[in-house]
């Protein structure tokens, strides 16, 4: 995906940004959005979540959300409009990060060269295996003040 | 009016059938287009479809060209609601016979305008 996507093609301005702000005032905050670039230093994630979606084509990649697992169950419960105290299924919380990733992905699917078809995404406790070298671009978000890592990755 | 909600994720299912109930629709769902089908042959009768691209078993793609070629369906709208978003996806989609396209990340008012382009909801009366 490297050589499909060029983010300092975008004039200053991150399509991922663009995509995430997108996803997330449509499906989850509304207007104005509640996601914002993370600014300062990027803590670790604790009790991490990860999901992805690959794309396939010329330049195969990879689309790879990962957040805190109490920060994905908000998130759940922002999509489907549940209150901060119901509590999320297993099956609730895989879901809905699986889906956030796959439309996170399939956005920037369409900012790749020629793709073919996208992925089913994956939900994961497991951060995928990657290289270091494969990384093409991070994008650490705050939303609500919690972290939310988007990453893109080609895949060999 | 009912329609069928087709998607892989319950989570998305699930809002696409809150943004289609509070518009006057009665709400059925399938997790792939091979469980639509067999819900339509089954006899469930539904005026409007709304279909992801992306699943396993039978893709939304398959799943429009399947209705789109059986005649006792051809009063059935068909309208995709997925990620894939290139020009070229949607003039295939098209092409299969959707009637209209959405792009997830969407929001309410662009499935109700979408509905009522279709003539499924009736325009809002000048305030």
């Amino acid at each position: 995906m490297s050589s499909a996507i060029d983010i300092s093609a975008f004039h200053g301005t991150d399509p991922v940004l663009a995509i995430a702000e997108e996803v997330f005032t449509a499906m989850i905050d509304g207007e104005p959005g509640l996601v914002r670039p993370w600014t300062g230093d990027v803590p670790p994630l604790a009790d991490e979540m990860h999901a992805w979606v690959d794309v396939h084509g010329p330049f195969p990649g990879r689309v790879l959300v990962s957040t805190e697992a109490g920060t994905a169950q908000d998130l759940a419960r922002a999509l489907l409009g549940m209150g901060a105290d119901e509590a999320v299924s297993d099956e609730d919380l895989v879901d809905a990060l699986g889906e956030v990733a796959n439309v996170v992905g399939g956005n920037v699917k369409a900012l790749v060269a020629d793709p073919h078809a996208l992925g089913l995404p994956v939900v994961d406790r497991a951060r995928p295996a990657t290289r270091p070298e494969d990384l093409l671009h991070s994008l650490p978000l705050d939303w609500r003040g919690r972290l939310v890592e988007v990453g893109l990755w080609t895949l060999p | 009016m009912r329609a069928l909600v087709i998607d892989d994720s319950r989570v998305m299912r699930r809002i696409v059938a809150g943004t289609l109930t509070p518009l006057g629709f009665e709400t059925v769902e399938a997790g792939d287009g091979r469980a639509a089908l067999d819900l339509l042959e089954s006899g469930v009768e539904v005026d409007l479809c709304c279909v992801d691209w992306n699943m396993p078993v039978m893709d939304g793609l398959q799943f429009v060209t399947a209705v789109r070629a059986n005649r006792a369906w051809r009063d059935v709208t068909l309208m995709m609601v997925t990620t894939e978003s290139e020009h070229g996806q949607i003039v295939r989609a098209l092409a299969a016979g959707a009637h209209e396209y959405v792009i997830k990340p969407f929001t309410a008012d662009a499935i109700r305008d979408k509905l009522q382009l279709l003539g499924l909801v009736r325009q809002e009366e000048p305030a």
